[in-house]
């Protein structure tokens, strides 16, 4: 059989189909089909949305009350005979006396308080303290030791309220909840209640927990941030001083000068398979070579830095690459060809202009390595650390300290469920610098952004 | 201390040598530039370059292999019974290590006097001296022996000797290099030349930075992964199926079995992809496909926002809000009425968490492959009469389909290594079981919790971590190879 | 003057096969991209069981327009198309038209061969498969059969139908499209610059072909070579900067064209 014979008959057979302007079953029968698919999608991304909001729901509403804590104003007679029984002012005696001493003047302090807002009571001066932070007689004390003038004096002292009367008023604590508790009852709610009216328990904002240090654990309306935050500022100088410059000579090394060959592709190949290294793996690098092998402290901000920055640095050097690839040859032409020589050519021209690139690329990296927990747990960052700032520059970098991310792990691994409120908080203030980090990479790369 | 000096005085010599390179050359040209082979900058530069590289160097190898050589001369003189009692050389020596550093920083601070901590021997009160070390907020565990204490003297006694041979050396180092370089200063050296070749050298080391991380971790896995094989039968460890060690850090009745906490990390990882490659892949195939420009522009940066947020915050997600809500269906008083779910740590809550975290990531990775898929082809089967997704489903999809393998194969590699969600979500009970709402762990989630606290480096249950950490590198970096490889290849063929 | 020109229709070619109907008819289509009018007033009827050439310099439209008769066009997001285009008196742009029943009727080949990533076999029986044309195996091998036949490749490919169309050489590759477009039963077949890609001999292959296909089919073949459009056609369209200059039988327009810009094109002074 030739080619050609079949057609004639065939085609005139195939001419008797319908109108176009009427669907037949079949096309009903696919469009519908394609409707579904198209529906498919758009659940898809309606439940990856879905999760985002559940997720920055979740966030917001179990954080925001870290921002806010609750306080009791107590007036307090600060008894010279008790505080300073010599009698003469000494700051040196009036520091020797310890803490337990202050306790029955607040439970005084308390009393009076309790009758100026007419609240009527027969629990005992020392259940009623119950009622305040473990942390009051240290705060009262700290203050008197730093104004010895004030003994003999009625100060007016706002103390932090326990983590159950905070969590009562946070709606986090319920009467129902006090059953089995051994530190309040229910009585103390009704206390509170009604102080509540007189003014005298009443809820801030919480800046105690945006700049200060890591509590006990029994204490976790003292809790606070600042000290891990300052970690997490210390790793990122690190990382920002190696990341930066290793990322950008390597970059230029690989980009402008280096010859195709075994070598460079095996630079190639660590760097893509670095990029995809779990980031646990690093930190177990960290705690072999920096601490076990270097003997460089643990817990150090330094070494969290130094972890980081090798995790950092497939990420930068992928970035600034591309930066440098998208400066056209003819710059480089240009220079050459006025007789600079190309390591001129490089850092006078292409450089600079991918210097914008360069930058939001790294501050990427920063923001990535800011949010990372996995490795400083393993070289020590995590624990009951961050409970002093570090003293100076030196102490900074080498005295044990948190990081946010990891003070955040601290919280949720704790028992009390007053410190998740803190582990949210802190992820809001944590996802506020990476937001931020990441704005400040877009404006960078909307302001300089360059078509050839 | 004398670290801290070494750098400002290094520095110093440096800008000395800059002024008198750059000088030199200047007179040598009879004060024009012009007369000179390269910039004057230049020569004052390699100048620089020649006093600080090479003693830059010595300084880095000296503090490498300085400790090594102390180590192993203090470790000679450790008597055999103190072995004996210490358990081994190793454990012997970092008590010594431990004690010698433990008194430099008390001498530091101020809590002992240099001489004391220098002379103190077995006829003194070793407990009083372990007082004032203590005092200075560097706790010692044990007794220390009269021995130990010998040793760790004789420690800090090289280390200092070193030291001060290092300093010495690296001062003249520098000196020599300035000092030759500037000899070398003519109208006619090329500066510029000399200049490049030591950034050059520079930036090829720094560009070697990668291979020597690879370097890095595979040492450091191997040789403790060794150790510990070493302490624990190797068959026990692949193939044990009970995972559970002791608390005390040293006795023997651990049972390190990994293959529980492998199971755990492929159900959880399982569990993960099963949410994550069809939401992604849909998600993907909607955006490049269908969505108009304005719907793309703004669904696609919304979900790469889930790939931005750092794992804690899955992890307290996890914890605290998707483990509850999970156990009030599934639990005993569950809206659903079964009694499936204990716990909220359970393979169902990191897995569910950890496919969420994953979306972005096959998607955006998925979209790009799919974008990569010619237009002709889609013309091609559109101008056939082919419904738009008939095109997606038989021909897009077929093309796209290696790449759409690797990037699951990327997402897997990142289940099987994410550390936080699991730590947090998964619970802690090493087990093999099908149910899905039981709580299981991971291999990540073991390397932190036998690596934190305060377990000692050389018994079994920390060495263990490291092992661990091999399986995990070992199999992340296969799959990482072969979907490289997969996507690379894919793209090639499609050019 | 443009009007006159292209208002000017097969009324005149009474030489040339006179029983021919006409197929497609538009009147009036304008095609925007985005702010760029692209499309200016065409008016032309193309025969049935003819070959029509659109010719004309790059950029002047005629594949646009080619893609405005099986719409498309549609897949463009920015494309927009006014004006009527009726195939066997139904408006394609009526709001009840699915296009998808309107691209089985009207096949079309691209300008570089696009075979699927999928077996020969494959490739020519997914038209018949998503349209569902056969009823059952052995009808589809009849219908892939009987494709490649018509597209002249059965005897070089009927060894290796399960081979992927990918591994074919360019001239085969394109006659595979022919085959997976014919496949589907089209009655209008549209073919956008179907040899730019392949060598001369390829080429020859591939003309031959059209010559044949006129005998079922109302082919319109957009080109850029006016030997081509010579060879194959009977009608030839003259396209410049979105306009229709010229429309007439092939004759005529190369051996008497009446408009001036039609005569430079065909001497090579424009192009």
């Amino acid at each position: 059989m030739t080619d050609a014979p079949a057609t004639i008959a065939d085609a005139s057979a195939s001419r008797s189909k319908g109108s176009l302007l009427e669907k037949d079953a079949r096309t009903k029968k696919r469009n519908a089909a394609e409707t579904r698919f198209k529906a498919y999608g758009i659940i898809a991304i309606g439940i990856g949305l879905a999760f985002l909001a559940a997720l920055v729901f979740s966030i917001v509403r179990n954080g925001v009350p870290a921002f806010t804590q609750t306080y009791v104003t107590v007036p307090i007679t600060l008894e010279a005979e008790t505080l300073d029984p010599e009698g003469n002012r000494d700051p040196a005696d009036i520091s020797g006396v310890m803490t337990f001493a202050y306790s029955p003047l607040i439970q005084q302090g308390l009393q009076s308080a309790l009758e100026e807002a007419d609240v009527e009571t027969d629990m005992s001066a020392s259940d009623l303290t119950k009622m305040l932070s473990s942390s009051a007689e240290n705060t009262v004390r700290q203050r008197v030791v730093s104004n010895p003038d004030l003994i003999g004096e009625t100060e007016e002292f706002r103390l932090l309220a326990s983590s159950r009367v905070d969590g009562y008023l946070k709606g986090r604590v319920e009467r129902a909840d006090l059953e089995r508790d051994r530190n309040l009852d229910a009585a103390h709610l009704d206390i509170v209640d009604q102080l509540q009216e007189a003014g005298v328990v009443s809820r801030t904002f919480n800046m105690d927990f945006i700049l200060g240090t890591d509590a006990s654990d029994n204490r976790p309306e003292q809790a606070g941030i600042g000290a891990s935050m300052l970690g997490s500022f210390f790793m990122m100088l690190v990382v920002l001083a190696l990341a930066l410059p290793i990322g950008v000579a390597a970059s230029i090394y690989l980009e402008e000068f280096a010859p195709k060959n075994k070598f460079t592709d095996l630079i190639e190949v660590n760097i893509s398979n670095l990029a995809a290294v779990p980031s646990i793996v690093f930190g177990i690098l960290g705690l072999a070579a920096f601490i076990q092998f270097a003997g460089l402290p643990q817990s150090a901000p330094l070494v969290g830095g130094l972890v980081l920055t090798l995790m950092t640095l497939p990420t930068i050097i992928i970035s600034t690459r591309a930066s440098l690839k998208s400066v056209p040859p003819s710059i480089r032409d240009a220079a050459l060809g006025v007789g600079a020589s190309p390591m001129q050519a490089v850092f006078h021209h292409v450089l600079p202009l991918a210097a914008p690139g360069i930058l939001t690329g790294t501050i990427i990296g920063l923001a990535q390595a800011l949010g990372e927990t996995a490795p400083l747990l393993l070289i020590g960052m995590v624990g009951f650390i961050a409970s002093n700032y570090p003293e100076g520059v030196a102490s900074g970098f080498l005295d044990p300290n948190s990081a946010m991310p990891a003070q955040i792990y601290e919280w949720a691994k704790r028992a009390d469920p007053a410190f998740y409120e803190r582990a949210w908080g802190g992820i809001i203030i944590l996802l506020v610098f990476l937001l931020s980090m990441n704005l400040l990479a877009i404006i960078l790369r909307r302001r300089f952004e360059r078509r050839w | 201390m004398p670290f801290y000096w070494i750098l400002p005085v290094l520095l110093v010599i440096a800008a000395v040598g800059y002024v008198l390179g750059r000088g030199r050359a200047m007179r040598s040209a009879d004060g024009d530039a012009r007369n000179l082979h390269s910039l004057p900058n230049y020569y004052g530069v390699h100048a620089v370059i020649a006093g600080l590289v090479p003693a830059a160097l010595l300084l880095a190898a000296w503090a490498v292999v300085q400790p090594i050589v102390v180590d192993t001369w203090v470790s000679q003189s450790i008597s055999e019974s103190r072995m004996q009692e210490a358990g081994s050389r190793g454990l012997a020596m970092s008590e010594v290590r431990r004690l010698a550093a433990g008194l430099e920083t008390a001498v530091e601070r101020g809590a002992i006097t240099a001489e004391r901590a220098r002379s103190a021997s077995q006829s003194m009160d070793i407990d009083d001296l372990r007082e004032a070390v203590s005092g200075a907020g560097i706790a010692l565990t044990g007794n220390i022996a009269p021995e130990t204490l010998e040793n760790a003297q004789r420690y800090n006694r090289i280390s200092a000797v070193g030291s001060a041979i290092k300093t010495v050396l690296v001062l003249l180092l520098s000196l020599a290099g300035t000092a030759y370089a500037v000899s070398q200063t003519t109208k006619e050296f090329r500066a510029r030349k000399s200049v490049e070749h030591g950034v050059m050298a520079l930036l090829i080391g720094a560009a070697c930075l990668a291979i020597f991380t690879t370097i890095g971790i595979v040492l450091s896995l191997i040789f403790n992964t060794i150790e510990f094989l070493r302490l624990y039968p190797a068959m026990d460890f692949f193939f044990g199926t009970t995972w559970s060690p002791s608390f005390t850090g040293r006795g023997g009745a651990s049972q390190l079995g990994i293959l529980p906490l492998l199971w755990g990390t492929f159900y959880i990882s399982l569990v993960a992809l099963l949410v994550a490659v069809p939401i992604g892949l849909f998600a993907a195939i909607y955006l490049s496909e269908y969505a108009s420009k304005p719907v793309r522009g703004i669904a696609k940066p919304l979900l790469e926002i889930l790939a931005g947020i750092p794992t804690i915050v899955y992890g307290l997600f996890a914890l605290l809000t998707v483990g509850p809500l999970l156990v009030s269906t599934f639990g005993d008083d569950g809206w659903l009425g079964v009694d499936w779910m204990d716990g909220g740590t359970a393979v169902m809550t990191a897995g569910l968490v950890m496919g969420i975290m994953l979306i972005p990531f096959v998607s955006s990775l998925s979209d790009d492959i799919i974008n990569s898929v010619p237009q002709a082809m889609r013309d091609g089967s559109l101008g056939l009469g082919a419904t738009h997704s008939e095109t997606v489903r038989q021909v897009v999809m077929p093309a796209a389909l290696p790449g759409i393998v690797g990037a699951v194969l990327l997402a897997a590699s990142r289940a099987i290594g994410e550390t936080m969600i699991v730590v947090l979500g998964a619970g802690a009970a090493a087990q093999i079981s099908g149910n899905p709402f039981e709580s299981m762990t991971t291999v990540t989630a073991k390397i932190v919790s036998q690596l934190t606290g305060d377990a000692d480096f050389n018994s079994p249950e920390a060495l263990v971590a490291f092992a661990l950490g091999m399986t995990l590198f070992v199999f992340t970096l296969g799959l990482n190879v072969v979907a490289l490889y997969i996507v690379r290849k894919y793209r090639e063929e499609l050019e | 003057m443009n009007q006159e020109t292209a208002v000017r229709n097969d009324r005149d070619t009474t030489s040339h096969l006179p029983n021919n109907q006409i197929k497609v008819s538009a009147r009036k289509v304008q095609v925007y991209y985005g702010d760029t009018h692209a499309i200016k007033d065409v008016d032309v009827d193309i025969e049935d069981r003819n070959v029509t050439a659109f010719i004309g310099p790059s950029g002047c439209g005629k594949s646009t327009f080619l893609r405005c008769i099986n719409r498309m066009n549609d897949t463009i997001p920015i494309a927009r198309v006014e004006g009527q285009i009726l195939i066997d008196d139904e408006d394609i742009y009526d709001k009840r038209i699915d296009p998808v029943q309107l691209r089985a009727k009207v096949g079309m080949v691209f300008q570089k061969p696009n075979p699927f990533p999928k077996s020969i076999y494959d490739n020519v029986a997914y038209g018949p498969k998503i349209h569902g044309l056969a009823k059952n195996k052995s009808e589809l091998n009849d219908i892939v059969e009987k494709s490649l036949r018509r597209a002249a490749l059965w005897n070089e490919v009927k060894d290796r139908l399960q081979l992927p169309g990918t591994g074919l050489s360019g001239g085969q590759q394109q006659r595979l499209c022919i085959a997976r477009a014919i496949a589907t039963e089209p009655e209008i077949l549209l073919m956008d610059e179907p040899c730019s890609a392949l060598d001369p001999i390829a080429t020859d292959q591939v003309e031959e072909l059209i010559r044949e296909l006129k005998g079922n089919y109302s082919v319109v073949i957009v080109t850029h070579s006016m030997q081509q459009a010579h060879r194959v056609s009977q009608k030839t369209a003259f396209f410049h900067l979105g306009n229709l200059v010229e429309y007439d039988d092939t004759e005529t327009i190369f051996k008497n064209p009446k408009d001036e810009r039609t005569e430079s094109y065909i001497t090579g002074r424009i192009g």
